[in-house]
């Protein structure tokens, strides 16, 4: 049975151990009452023991309908006998009459109905405590903390007072379904397809991305397994096992009242059949049980919220503490905001996750001598954790040490812009005094390496904080990076002073939880709502290849967008789905993130075809590559190293590099997406530092920039066997585990490159054996056993997804490279509005000029452009040829042009 | 059949007649609790809001910082009278809760025995005009 881990835990129904679910027996049962099966608890046998029929919903109504027209009748009595009493009072008697003994007493008969009416006052007051709630409060809905006794009761429990209305109206809903049906039992199906067409199930499914209509069909088939027959109409034993889960639920939750979220959980849970239906539709049980998870986490926020703003109004609304210690601050007010009175008012979020940090934060200030620095990569959640800290400050849930204290959040890049350095620190000092003066501030400092470098030589104003924080009179809490940590504080008297809290990045989990709790501003600013899926999306999207900023910072980031998108492309009130996401993360990094469509699927099975419009030849290398693709555009691979790793050998100019850049337009939409390293730049030891960067240099290096700026691209390294071997080294790395660390010792992700390594040794054998006619893979294993062996070391050979030998081409093949150059100048030609038409005999003798054995087909272009392209040139400069022209290649190699027709006559 | 007649049962004995029976016993019981709770809550929220014992704790901590003599002197006569002028409020609202829960006790009942007195003693019958 799946279960979401964060969902509470719902002991097992088991049968009823006193009658064993014997119907002759158990209907005097006096643990079941004739349930026969329920979940034993410490507050009872929890059983669903209740009838629905269609007298008892009719009842149901009538008992809603009565209570409201009685409360009604009772508030115009307690009216009418205060008006009767005052109207007499007012004519009839003076104030001072009033105000005797007698007049209350001697039997005044208004004073009859006013006595009347405060008796009738307390009957209401009694009727609206206990008439009007929706159902009994579960047991567990204010005493949280009461521990639950461990020895479950023997008494039966009849769950349904408990239901809400809406729960109530979905057991009803159920059972008129059954009814329409013709069904004799009520199952989980059918409670399930019941809290689906509920108000919440709406809900559920818009979340879930899913449409009643697609499920219909599937849905009803499935109800049309219970058993049929004419009525009474009963609760199946998993049905009634749901229900009681339903209220076991509830209560683990806190909740109020058992609702109709809850029967749609359990009757899902109890169902397996209902889960393989889902599935085979393309909801994971999983996906279910995650936006019930929405919900409750939604239900909880609201709460906080509640509780929040009753603690929130006992914090003061000035720089004042409580205890009235402290002073005006007017020069750090300038230079900083008051997060605590921001948190105070509203403006701060709570934070979702990252207890551990906060927990450990909490820890370090206690302590209350020293100060604290937030470690961790932008958008990991620095700013929530300091955030978190000012509302637990508002709600003073927070040490000693912090109580009526207010945390200030000071602007170092104003203070540090006053560009006389020394009139920064003189400002730093002045508002450092406020603080200890009036001793009730903590101060926060985002991004506190500013301070580094900003003052008159060695002191700067990182040391001035430093000497400042030893004196102890002053709390700091700090963020930083990793990389900033390490540059500039680590080692100086500053990060001495501060104890280091890391904030890691959020995983997949945190973030998609994080995603459910901002789910409701980002709806509530866009006017549309948010799917499952879409939330899912932007998780798995943002982690894997926005690593610009941290999740969930990233995953927030695309989320807000593709609602924007949603919003734009389809209005207000629609939902956000996965393809919005996956549109938003393709435009900003162009992988093809969507789902593969029909079309793309098709383009991808003939992407051989496709590729050998660009390459001629090398089938091999063209079949090698294309699967990759497929792979990786399938979702087939691991995700921790790069797309693939391919070696490229053979002789210059067969079209190893075009084959490179087919690659990097068929799959990253542009051929220009590489990153291109001429390896002979790179043959002593020290170019290792222009390649990932010197130690501490921000800029880092060629290679670590390049894919840090573009992750997703090829990295195509020339004539690889000319690099230093330490280089070599570095890419056993690069290709293993699909990350690198830089100068600056940033983790550079190589997960989404494709490296393609080209090499030039063992062109002679190549040559020699393709001559003699010996087959590839011989060719090729020959290569790796001896060729290459004093070359690459076999374990970088080993890290190849595959090693591609591009043999010499032939004459045939050089012709169709011929034409191809041939076409793409007659493309030129035709934007420019001329027709350009060529011989066979002329562009084979330009493929016979241009073919080298050598040189493959590099010299073709420089023929093309020597005995076609110049003299084309020559022909536009010398306006010879206008408009709507053809122009002919003759077989002689010689240029004509061809008038167009006259259309005019 | 047995459920639909309770259901049936429980509208008309339990939520229309029964609960004129059970009113006066959730009076004393559930709603005594429930506005003991209500109160208590209450005075703890101004309890907090008065923050005595923070004060205290900050008896000898000047006020505003003025560390000088004459401040700190004056800070404390302050802090003084801020703390009785405190407590007596709590005090007070304490003894307003208090009258509440008397009143609760009490008010129903006395305005039913009053009432039941003025019709019995009193001149009702042949006051109340449309009996006249």
């Amino acid at each position: 049975m799946p279960n979401a881990s964060s969902l509470p835990q719902v002991p097992e129904a088991v049968v009823c151990s006193a009658c064993g679910a014997d119907s002759r027996a158990s209907a005097s049962c006096h643990m079941c009452h004739g349930a026969g099966v329920g979940i034993p608890t410490s507050d009872g046998f929890l059983v669903w023991n209740t009838l629905v029929d269609d007298f008892t919903i009719a009842i149901r109504k009538l008992r809603i309908k009565i209570n409201a027209a009685l409360h009604l009748l009772v508030m115009v009595g307690i009216i009418a006998c205060l008006a009767v009493f005052l109207w007499n009072v007012v004519n009839h008697y003076s104030l001072e009459a009033v105000q005797t003994v007698e007049f209350w007493t001697i039997g005044h008969w208004f004073v009859t109905v006013f006595y009347l009416g405060v008796v009738l006052a307390a009957f209401f007051i009694f009727r609206l405590s206990e008439f009007t709630g929706q159902a009994k409060y579960l047991p567990h809905w204010l005493r949280k903390d009461e521990n639950k006794k461990p020895s479950p009761a023997n008494v039966a429990l009849d769950v349904a007072p408990y239901f809400s209305v809406e729960a109530m109206e979905t057991v009803e809903a159920a059972y008129l379904l059954a009814k329409e049906l013709g069904r004799i039992e009520i199952t989980p199906d059918l409670l399930f397809a019941a809290a689906l067409s509920g108000r919440s199930g709406g809900l559920f499914m818009a979340r879930l991305g899913m449409r009643f209509e697609s499920v219909k069909s599937d849905l009803v088939r499935l109800l049309l397994l219970a058993p049929a027959g004419k009525p009474p109409i009963t609760f199946s034993r998993e049905a009634k096992r749901a229900l009681a889960a339903s209220f076991a639920l509830a209560d683990e939750a806190h909740r109020k009242h058992v609702t109709a979220m809850e029967i749609f959980v359990q009757a899902f849970l109890e169902s397996q059949k209902m889960q393989d239906l889902l599935d085979k539709l393309g909801f994971q049980a999983a996906h279910v049980l995650h936006v019930a998870e929405w919900v409750l986490l939604q239900e909880k926020l609201k709460e906080d919220h509640e509780r929040f703003v009753a603690l929130a109004r006992l914090k003061p609304k000035t720089v004042m503490n409580r205890s009235m210690t402290a002073v005006q601050t007017s020069l750090l007010d300038r230079f900083s905001q008051d997060l605590t009175l921001m948190a105070r008012n509203g403006y701060l979020m709570p934070m979702i996750g990252n207890e551990k940090v906060m927990d450990e934060l909490m820890r370090a200030l206690e302590g209350g001598l020293r100060s604290v620095v937030l470690v961790g990569e932008a958008g990991a959640g620095k700013e929530a954790v300091l955030e978190e800290l000012a509302r637990r400050m508002v709600e003073e849930d927070v040490p000693p040490i912090l109580f009526d204290k207010r945390l200030v959040s000071v602007n170092l890049a104003q203070v540090v812009a006053a560009g006389d350095m020394g009139l920064a620190a003189e400002r730093l000092l002045a508002m450092l005094q406020e603080v200890g003066v009036s001793g009730n501030i903590v101060l926060a400092l985002y991004g506190i390496e500013a301070l580094v470098g900003s003052g008159s030589g060695p002191m700067d104003l990182a040391e001035t904080l430093a000497s400042e924080l030893d004196k102890g009179y002053c709390l700091v809490v700090a963020t930083t990076t990793p990389q900033a940590w390490s540059q500039y504080l680590e080692r100086r008297s500053l990060g001495k002073k501060l104890i280091k809290v890391e904030v890691k990045e959020a995983d997949a989990e945190q973030t998609v939880h994080v995603l459910m709790a901002k789910a409701a501003s980002i709806e509530y600013q866009n006017r549309v709502f948010l799917s499952y899926a879409s939330i899912e999306k932007a998780t798995q999207l943002a982690t894997r290849y926005l690593h610009d900023t941290a999740a969930p910072q990233n995953a927030l980031m695309v989320m807000r967008e593709a609602a924007v998108l949603a919003r734009k492309q389809r209005g207000e009130g629609t939902f956000v789905s996965a393809d919005d996401v996956a549109k938003i993360v393709h435009d900003k990094t162009n992988i093809p993130v969507e789902m593969v469509s029909s079309e793309e699927s098709e383009k991808l099975l003939n992407l051989e075809t496709r590729m050998h419009g660009r390459v001629v030849g090398q089938d091999e290398a063209v079949v090698a590559v294309s699967r990759a693709i497929r792979r990786a555009r399938a979702e087939l691979r691991e995700g921790k190293r790069p797309i693939a790793n391919f070696l490229f050998l053979g002789p210059t100019g067969v079209g190893k590099t075009e084959m490179a850049k087919t690659l990097a337009e068929q799959y990253f939409g542009d051929d220009a997406a590489m990153v291109r390293l001429d390896m002979s730049e790179y043959q002593d030891k020290s170019s290792i530092a222009r390649m990932i960067g010197h130690p501490g240099d921000e800029r880092g290096g060629l290679l670590t920039e390049a894919v840090r700026k573009k992750p997703f691209t090829i990295v195509l390294c020339d004539e690889i066997e000319k690099a230093h071997p330490d280089i070599l080294t570095l890419f056993l790395q690069v290709m293993d585990d699909g990350r690198l660390t830089d100068g600056v010792g940033r983790t550079i992700d190589f997960t989404n490159t494709i490296v393609i390594m080209t090499s030039n040794a063992g062109t002679g054998f190549i040559q020699n054996a393709v001559s003699e006619g010996q087959s590839m893979e011989r060719i090729k294993t020959a290569l790796l056993e001896r060729e290459l062996k004093g070359i690459f070391r076999p374990e970088f050979l080993n890290r190849f997804d595959g090693v591609i030998v591009f043999k010499p081409l032939t004459r045939d093949e050089v012709v169709q490279i011929a034409w191809l150059l041939v076409n793409k100048t007659a493309k030129m030609l035709e934007d420019k509005g001329i027709y350009f038409r060529a011989d066979d005999v002329a562009v084979e003798a330009l493929a016979d000029a241009g073919f080298d054995p050598l040189f493959g087909a590099r010299p073709l272009r420089r023929v093309l452009q020597d005995r076609l392209e110049t003299n084309l040139a020559d022909m536009l400069l010398r306006k010879s040829v206008q408009r709507h022209d053809t122009i002919v290649l003759n077989a002689d190699g010689s240029l004509s042009v061809e008038p167009a027709p006259d259309t005019l006559g | 059949m047995m459920q639909r007649t309770g259901a049936l049962a429980r509208l008309v004995f339990v939520d229309l007649i029964g609960s004129v029976v059970w009113f006066p016993v959730w009076w004393y019981t559930t709603g005594l609790k429930n506005m003991i709770v209500w109160c208590v809550e209450g005075i703890n929220y101004r309890r907090r809001q008065y923050a005595i014992g923070l004060w205290v704790r900050n008896f000898f901590v000047p006020m505003y910082a003025q560390y000088d003599w004459g401040g700190r002197l004056v800070s404390i006569w302050m802090r003084f009278v801020v703390i009785i002028g405190r407590s007596l409020g709590l005090v007070l609202e304490g003894l307003a809760y208090a009258f509440l829960v008397v009143c609760w006790c009490v008010v129903p009942p006395l305005a039913l025995v009053l009432a039941l007195q003025n019709i019995i003693y009193g001149t009702f019958v042949q006051q109340v005009p449309t009996l006249r």
